[in-house]
């Protein structure tokens, strides 16, 4: 049997441990699609795989089973799913295009958590569309608050939701509501001056738990969606590490533009002999140094006036 | 123009009477008609108001005798005579001394619960003849928390005192036990008729009237003074409303036909 | 007298009133809910008719403009007191039925209940009350039950009438600015809501004996005793003092009064360390007798108006219109016992 197994994989198959038997990767950007898909990825695996389905860890649909010859037609009824879920491709009818650049995961978002500051799955469609098909290795997560539930701290760009507290005083009974779910919850940096609240804004981090638990809506969220950006977390083998804040306080336009940056440092300095064309970004950056990663990646970017950057950024992590 | 009840007037202080650390009587200057058992807010700026119950009445003059628990009275205690502070009031019913003459009266204290009574205790003092009978039983917890200890005296004079505490040293003069211990023992003519007042902590005023109760007292001659949180003086706040009553208003005085009834 | 507006109509009145009054309406604040890209309808100050939200229950009540959540009574340096300034203009407030009945709650507190209120009286002088129809009930009202659910002691009514508004006037004075302003003169009379999804019946034989119900055991750990169900009721009226002085000059400063709530910690506190219903469930009968008990007792008729403002803002779900509902097995819960 002859096939080549590097337009496989760059066709979202897998070479699995059955000759002759792959499987297909169906990734969903921002894990929320929807019902309807569901019953065809099911009628995928009814027909021409082993009847199962696997739940991947980012977010996708793994169908087991498939013989090699059946891929065309496979990728012939996925195409109404590619549509649906408005993934960027290159050849109708060709199935998923590059497995570089991972399926980009997130939390449930505000379409249904209420501590979710902003639409995950929305924010991760935008970024799908600026950033696919990618052959390079990056990892995108995005998370709806600073509890992080999608763990984006183990990805290469983390994006967590915040927002940056209103306070109305007039509209204030000192219930001490917030102060109370700051302390249990959050942070501890709302404290009770004269009857009034006053939150120390430089360790605040924008959880909204003040906002939450405002029964008078003294507190009020922010209009403008800010975020939490992190940088190169990795699980692995030689050195697995959480990532470290890189911008607080920073807009959606902004993350793109750095993610896009990013892409291009990696395409400048990635390891010729990489296996596979491959390499976690965070050892290009050992390699580099923390500030040439800076230079390129706030290249023309334009920060809002509330976002930090924290400079240099040092990670750990666990090194064998 | 409308008058702002909330806006408070000086007073000046004109003498601080020390009962215990934590308890003095504040002597003010004030003109105007006031009952024994009514209440003011007394107030320092920027630390706030609390509500006081007047304890001596007369010659321009009230007795404010505060406890020393908070913000606010902690302030005050910082005041020494000469010195001014605002009031608002007098507010509340206060007690009616015409709803007791003629008849025996007992008169139940504990702690604190003597300042709103002292006034009555003081007008029969000097009205012996208006009672048939004046019984005053007064609990403290111990004999360092005594107060009006020279109105004690005074009052001895013309009424039966029984002063007492929860605990002391064998050497003490008073006697040793619960107001309600002495309740049974009291030696009255007609105790259907007798009129009760009863003030203090919730638990005492609990155990003092059911002691009453069961030694004869109809409930319609006994009566209560509560106490509440109260923000405000005039029906306005809510926070010492029980039932469809406000304490401040309708109260802080009860007759206990009502106030037993009264459920926070 | 009616009459039908257009738009440009009804908003030149807008503008004249502008001159005399504050004119306050039901509002979506977007972005303001708690939860993020959700909305918040509060009354805010509103210049042109659009601004107003024909179509939502109001998440708050008219009561913030003349309860203000946080108001300022006086200056004060240690020796004098200023009191602070009201408002220049007059309000035009703009509200439903059942808020206008909660008008004549808040009166009775504040204007009769003991003193006048200062504060509040002299916003309520110069307050004019506009009816806002209801066409339907929105989801937990319960104003039939409550009878509130019309009201003809108005200044005037509006409702949207196609793609004009209708509206009734009872205030002489405004009638010119009616006339000139309006398409046609119109028999007008406001829509009201004759039935609710949800009923109430407040039961016979209430009296303080259903604190004994076991009915309460339950809120003792579903309600969080946040207070949203009294921040948000249009006939709470509580309130707590403050004393505050300025961090830049310690002698001066101000007294202020801020909404309280009977179910949050503290409300009955006294100084030096006591306080009474300190369980919850015990605050949930407290506040529900007063709403359909003890206030009638004292003045005629029932404090609640059958909004149903508590039962949307509850964070737990806790039921005000269920817990009313309750009421009749517990007296009968609470009678049973006695007899046996």
């Amino acid at each position: 049997m002859d096939m080549n197994t590097k337009l496989l994989k760059k066709n979202a198959f897998r070479v699995t441990k059955e000759r002759g038997i792959t499987a297909s990767r169906v990734r969903v950007p921002g894990g929320h699609l929807e019902a309807k898909y569901l019953s065809m990825i099911q009628n995928i695996a009814d027909t021409y795989g082993n009847g199962t389905i696997h739940i991947t860890s980012r977010q996708g649909f793994e169908i087991p089973g498939i013989k090699f010859e059946d891929m065309p037609r496979v990728n012939e009824l996925l195409q109404p799913v590619i549509e649906g879920l408005n993934i960027n491709q290159e050849l109708p009818g060709g199935g998923y295009p590059a497995a570089g650049t991972r399926n980009i995961t997130a939390c449930i978002g505000n379409r249904v958590c209420p501590y979710a500051c902003y639409d995950t799955t929305a924010f991760a469609q935008r970024i799908e569309k600026a950033v696919f098909p990618n052959d390079l290795h990056f990892k995108i997560a995005l998370t709806g608050c600073p509890n992080d539930c999608a763990k984006v701290r183990m990805h290469d760009f983390g994006i967590m939701g915040m927002t940056e507290p209103q306070y109305d005083k007039d509209r204030c009974v000192n219930c001490e509501a917030c102060v109370k779910a700051c302390k249990k919850k959050s942070v501890n940096v709302l404290k009770t001056v004269n009857y009034k609240v006053e939150r120390n804004e430089a360790k605040c981090i924008g959880c909204g738990e003040c906002v939450l638990a405002c029964p008078t809506g003294a507190w009020t969220r922010g209009s403008e969606k800010l975020y939490r950006l992190t940088l190169f977390g990795r699980t692995g083998k030689k050195n697995p590490r959480m990532g470290e804040d890189f911008i607080k306080w920073v807009d959606e336009e902004s993350i793109i533009k750095i993610i896009l940056n990013t892409y291009d440092y990696v395409n400048n300095y990635i390891d010729p002999e990489a296996p596979g064309g491959k390499e976690h970004i965070g050892y290009i950056v050992d390699r580099t140094g923390f500030e040439e990663f800076r230079k390129w990646a706030l290249k023309d970017v334009k920060l809002p006036d509330m976002a930090e950057v924290y400079t240099p950024v040092y990670w750990k992590g666990i090194k064998y | 123009m409308m008058k702002n009840e909330y806006v408070p007037f000086l007073s000046e202080i004109k003498e601080v009477i020390k009962h215990t650390d934590i308890e003095y009587t504040f002597r003010m200057t004030y003109d105007g008609e006031v009952k024994p058992g009514q209440f003011f807010e007394v107030s320092i700026p920027k630390y706030g108001e609390a509500p006081i119950s007047v304890s001596g009445v007369g010659g321009g003059l009230v007795d404010l005798t505060i406890r020393r628990v908070g913000k606010v009275t902690n302030e005050i205690f910082e005041r020494y005579a000469g010195d001014r502070m605002f009031l608002r009031g007098p507010y509340g019913n206060g007690f009616d001394v015409n709803l007791y003459k003629g008849r025996e009266l007992v008169v139940i204290a504990g702690g604190t619960g003597l300042s709103p009574v002292r006034g009555v205790v003081d007008y029969f003092s000097e009205h012996p003849g208006d009672v048939k009978g004046m019984t005053l039983i007064a609990g403290f917890k111990t004999p360092k928390d005594i107060l009006f200890h020279k109105d004690f005296e005074r009052w001895e004079k013309n009424m039966d005192v029984i002063l007492t505490v929860d605990c002391a040293d064998d050497d003490e003069q008073c006697h040793i036990g619960l107001v309600t211990e002495y309740i049974p023992k009291l030696r009255l003519d007609d105790v259907s008729n007798a009129a009760a007042i009863v003030v203090g902590p919730p638990v005492m005023m609990h155990f003092s009237t059911q002691g009453l109760l069961n030694a004869g007292f109809r409930e319609e001659n006994i009566w209560i003074s509560h106490e509440r949180k109260m923000c405000c003086g005039i029906g306005k706040c809510g926070h010492c409303k029980i039932d469809d009553t406000y304490v401040c208003l309708d109260g802080p005085v009860f007759n206990f036909t009502k106030g037993r009834k009264l459920i926070d | 007298m009616g009459f039908l507006f257009a738009e440009n109509g009804i908003n030149a009145v807008f503008e004249k009133w502008a001159e005399e009054y504050h004119v306050y309406a039901p509002k979506r604040m977007e972005g303001k809910g708690a939860f993020s890209d959700t909305d918040s309808v509060r009354y805010e100050e509103i210049n042109k008719v659009e601004e107003i939200e024909f179509d939502l229950k109001s998440h708050f009540s008219f009561k913030d403009i003349l309860l203000p959540m946080s108001e300022t009574l006086f200056f004060f340096t240690e020796e004098q007191v200023k009191e602070a300034d009201g408002p220049k203009k007059g309000a035009v407030i703009l509200l439903r039925s059942c808020d206008l009945h909660a008008v004549r709650r808040l009166d009775e507190i504040y204007l009769k209940n003991g003193f006048e209120d200062y504060y509040y009286k002299r916003l309520r002088e110069n307050v004019r009350f506009v009816l806002l129809g209801c066409k339907q009930a929105f989801e937990n009202c319960f104003c039939v039950d409550m009878e509130t659910n019309r009201a003809d002691f108005y200044d005037a009514s509006i409702e949207k009438d196609g793609d004009g508004y209708a509206v009734d006037n009872h205030y002489s004075d405004w009638e010119p600015l009616f006339l000139a302003n309006s398409m046609e003169k119109k028999e007008v009379s406001p829509s009201y809501v004759t039935e609710t999804e949800v009923r109430v019946e407040v039961p016979e034989g209430l009296s303080l004996d259903v604190s004994k119900s076991r009915m309460w055991d339950e809120y003792d750990k579903r309600c969080i005793d946040c207070g949203r169900c009294n921040y948000v009721c249009p006939t709470c009226t509580c309130f707590t003092m403050q004393d505050i002085f300025y961090t830049d000059n310690g002698k001066v400063g101000e007294r202020r009064r801020v909404t309280a709530s009977c179910m949050v910690n503290g409300y009955t506190d006294v100084a030096g360390g006591g306080s009474y219903r300190q369980k919850n469930g015990q605050r949930m009968r407290f506040k529900t007798l007063h709403k359909v008990y003890d206030f009638k007792k004292r003045f005629g008729y029932h404090m609640c108006v059958g909004c149903g403002r508590c039962d949307d803002a509850c964070p737990e779900y806790i039921s005000f219109s269920n817990i009313i509902n309750k009421l009749k097995d517990a007296v009968a819960e609470v009678n049973d016992h006695d007899e046996k």
